[in-house]
């Protein structure tokens, strides 16, 4: 049986795929681009689709090839590639979801089950999506394991002992305790680091591979490096005018997220840094006629994206840096190949979100700073409280630090059942003609 | 004597006294400093300054939490502490600290979430020695024997809070619901030996049979609206255990096995305390402590209260509920928010899932 599913795999991934790929990629484009107030468009978002339609394509034929683990953003994914896991992030597939306008439909199964609808919408889509199998990817596969690390929030882990609870799947948790002011501990890295070692045997009982040094460390490699590309991909924006906006910065996190370790990743990243790098050079602007620079605060509105990109650019807002594509650039540089597990432990404990207000409030101020941004927009998404509860006094803050204006716009990443566009707009445009005044 | 003057006496007589968030802390620590903790869930706040620091999707514990504290309602304590509990309280007790400069110090407590670990032990122990510096710097140190007389009274405390749940569970109690949580929730700010004088008579004064009614467990984070225990009086409810996080979740049911150093002794009270989602602990677990409850108490069902944006319990209300159906007990969930009055529509659901019952 693995065998066969072994085979399967391998050639779906060398010989099938390749050939679907490059077939649907000579089809002429279903909507030619109209006019629009956008510079051209990145070239590299090719590759990005080629890329993830190719990982999650894949990721069906996984099942039995390799162990399937599900994923949080914020776990040290560099201890399941030593395994050779094939992973699935349910919270960027939650993203895909909301971008194509399908979280409401799939929440809606979640919530018939009894999940609020005040509970975070990537989880009701991820539960939503477990009871109905809705999904715009055609499938995902069944998960061997569930790895969580509860830096991001609380709300992951209640999510993943749900999901393990419902569907009968080993569960591995790292616990990172929330740095509340300094940095961190030797108490707490020994602890995380700790349960990371604890993690190894765990998942040689789980996945019935052996756990390989040698590999790890490459993948670690591999991992610091694609960070430190996304890095210098979000430092391009720094650049007058910016050669890409925090709006494609959504976009194209989706590798460092989902694909970190993987040589794919750093290879993505090298094509979409020399991109940019050749824009700055020729001063190709992203938002043509660039007047105002903005920063934005919390994940995306996924099922917004597109309009909200194209009212910025119609007032000649460029948006050049953001809180939440920077937190795959933030902490890799603690990682260290003399000290594994316990470099692991610093990097993901350290996150922004694990830690105080007074931190984020410095990390948005130093953003604002390097990014000279002149306004500020705080995305309050309603069912995530650890990026939104805050919200109000930082802006006022850093009002205050950095003389910046600032809008909230009430929403939430996936679920627009709330949102109205409309509103959105209106309360927009009035904040833009603010600026200009 | 209301809670501000008893407060108030507590300081005359040299104790310091500490604001407490929500949930789980080593309240023995506390005691051993000489601070005595007021805890802080429900207080009697409006809405009117917490709106501008929150958003309107905040739970009512951590919006009446703020209101309360910036409205003055909280003058007496000299420091505030903020267990880690849920998301929404790690970024209250920051916002409090880092954005709106509270002036008295703001103390943080991380239980950690990886259950019963070795691992989970050690670092709860190095975490109530680093707190025990904070206190020692507000509240001045730990005297000799301090801590294993704290744990003492948290001995007895724990004792005379069981011997009144057991009582009510077996049916040799005869105080309304709502007398009840009023004597149970004193311990909220009482100093120990004060809460068990007060528990102890209480319960002299109530042992008696029940009053009739009909049996049922409450769980969720707790009794809200506030007169809530009232009205379920109102319907002849007698709530004969429950798994509240303010109550019934925050203490063992049975004495433990308490290790000799005094550090570990905190450590393993606070780790052995009955299966909580905000510490990570899973459906199976809360399950089986909740189907415990309702034989243990001969209840006839399980009422949920479902508070509103509270991520940690409206995760799991789903399939906790599920399973006490798959063990046919009955269950009725009904979605609640702080404040004074029940609404009418909630009592209509409860007296409908009275007349279900078989
Ligand atoms: S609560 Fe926020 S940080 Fe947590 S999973 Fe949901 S969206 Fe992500
Ligand atoms: S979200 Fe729930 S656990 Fe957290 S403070 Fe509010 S009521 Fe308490």
């Amino acid at each position: 049986m693995r065998v066969a599913s072994e085979l399967r795999f391998r050639w779906m991934k060398d010989v099938a795929l390749p050939v679907l790929l490059k077939a649907r990629e000579r089809r002429p484009r279903e909507r030619p681009r109209g006019e629009s107030p956008l510079g051209p468009p990145l070239e590299s978002t090719r590759s990005l689709k080629r890329l993830m339609t190719r990982h999650y394509a894949l990721a069906r034929y996984a099942e039995g090839a390799r162990p399937v683990a599900w994923v949080t953003s914020g776990a040290p994914v560099e201890l399941l590639r030593a395994f050779g896991c094939y992973t699935v992030y349910p919270e960027n597939h939650a993203a895909l979801c909301g971008a194509r306008r399908m979280g409401p439909e799939i929440c809606a199964h979640a919530e018939e089950a009894g999940f609020s609808r005040d509970l975070c919408s990537y989880a009701r889509v991820d539960l939503g999506h477990a009871l109905s199998g809705l999904t715009p990817v055609g499938r995902l596969p069944r998960p061997d394991v569930l790895f969580c690390t509860n830096n991001i929030c609380q709300t992951i882990l209640y999510w993943f002992k749900e999901l393990s609870h419902g569907e009968g799947i080993p569960l591995v948790m790292l616990d990172t305790p929330f740095i509340a002011s300094g940095e961190g501990t030797p108490e707490v890295f020994d602890y995380v680091a700790g349960q990371i070692k604890d993690a190894v045997p765990a998942l040689e009982r789980i996945t019935g591979r052996e756990f390989r040094e040698d590999r790890f460390h490459d993948v670690l490699r591999s991992s610091i490096r694609a960070s430190a590309l996304w890095g210098d991909v979000l430092a391009t924006m720094r650049h007058r005018p910016a050669p890409m906006t925090v709006f494609d910065a959504f976009v194209h996190l989706a590798p460092v997220v989902s694909l970190r370790g993987l040589p794919s990743c750093e290879r993505y990243y090298e094509g979409l840094l020399a991109e940019l790098q050749e824009r700055v050079s020729r001063d190709v602007a992203a938002v043509p006629g660039e007047r105002h620079r903005l920063m934005w605060d919390n994940i995306a509105i996924w099922f917004a994206l597109a309009p909200l990109s194209r009212l910025f650019a119609e007032h000649g807002w460029a948006g050049v840096a953001g809180t939440y594509p920077n937190a795959w650039a933030e902490t890799t540089h603690y990682l260290d190949l003399a000290d594994p597990f316990g470099s692991l432990a610093k990097t993901y404990t350290l996150i922004f979100l694990n830690r105080g207000l007074d931190y984020r409030l410095g990390l948005m101020e130093a953003m604002g700073r390097d990014y000279q941004a002149d306004g500020l927009v705080l995305h309050s998404a309603r069912s995530c409280k650890p990026y939104s509860v805050g919200q109000y006094d930082l802006r006022q803050a850093l009002a205050q630090r950095l003389g910046i204006k600032s809008v909230v716009l009430e929403g939430d990443m996936t679920d627009f059942r709330t949102w109205s566009e409309e509103q959105a707009k209106t309360r927009l445009t009035a904040f833009f003609e603010s600026l200009d005044g | 004597m209301g809670r501000t003057t008893y407060l108030q006496g507590q300081k005359a007589a040299g104790r310091k006294v500490a604001a407490v968030w929500p949930a789980r802390y080593p309240a023995e620590l506390l005691w051993a400093h000489g601070v005595c903790p007021a805890e802080v869930w429900d207080p009697p706040a409006g809405q009117a300054l917490a709106g501008a620091h929150l958003q309107s999707y905040v739970c009512g514990v951590v919006r009446q939490g703020l209101e309360f504290l910036l409205s003055g309602g909280l003058a007496v304590a000299d420091f505030l502490l903020f267990p880690h509990t849920c998301d929404s309280i790690q970024n209250l007790g920051s916002l409090v600290r880092d954005l709106v400069h509270e002036p008295k110090p703001c103390l943080f407590f991380y239980p950690p979430r990886s259950g019963g670990s070795e691992r989970a032990a050690v670092y709860l122990e190095a975490q109530l020695r680093t707190l025990s510096a904070d206190l020692t710097r507000i509240a001045g140190p730990l005297r000799d024997g301090a801590l294993e007389g704290a744990l003492a009274l948290g001995r007895g405390r724990t004792a005379a809070v069981s011997e009144l749940y057991a009582l009510r569970a077996r049916g040799g109690l005869n105080a309304s619901n709502a007398e009840f949580y009023g004597a149970v929730r004193a311990c909220e700010y009482l100093w120990p030996e004060d809460a068990v004088l007060h528990l102890k008579a209480f319960t002299k004064t109530h042992a008696g049979r029940q009053r009739r009614g009909v049996p049922l467990v409450l769980s969720g984070v707790l009794p809200a609206p506030s007169d809530l225990a009232q009205r379920l009086d109102g319907l002849g409810v007698a709530v004969v255990e429950d798994d509240l996080l303010v109550c019934g979740r925050r203490f063992a049911r049975a004495p433990l096995p308490e290790p000799g150093d005094p550090w570990k002794a905190v450590a393993a009270r606070l780790l052995a305390l009955p299966p909580c989602c905000t510490t990570g602990d899973g459906v199976e677990d809360r399950a089986a402590f909740l189907a415990e409850q309702v034989e243990r108490s001969g209840a006839r069902g399980v009422v949920f209260l479902a508070l509103k944006f509270c991520e940690p319990e409206l995760f799991q209300i789903p399939s906790l509920s599920g399973a006490m159906r798959a063990r046919g007990i009955p269950v009725l969930i009904v979605e609640t928010e702080l404040g004074t009055t029940t609404p009418a529509g909630m009592m209509t659901r409860v007296e409908a899932f009275l007349e279900s019952l078989p």
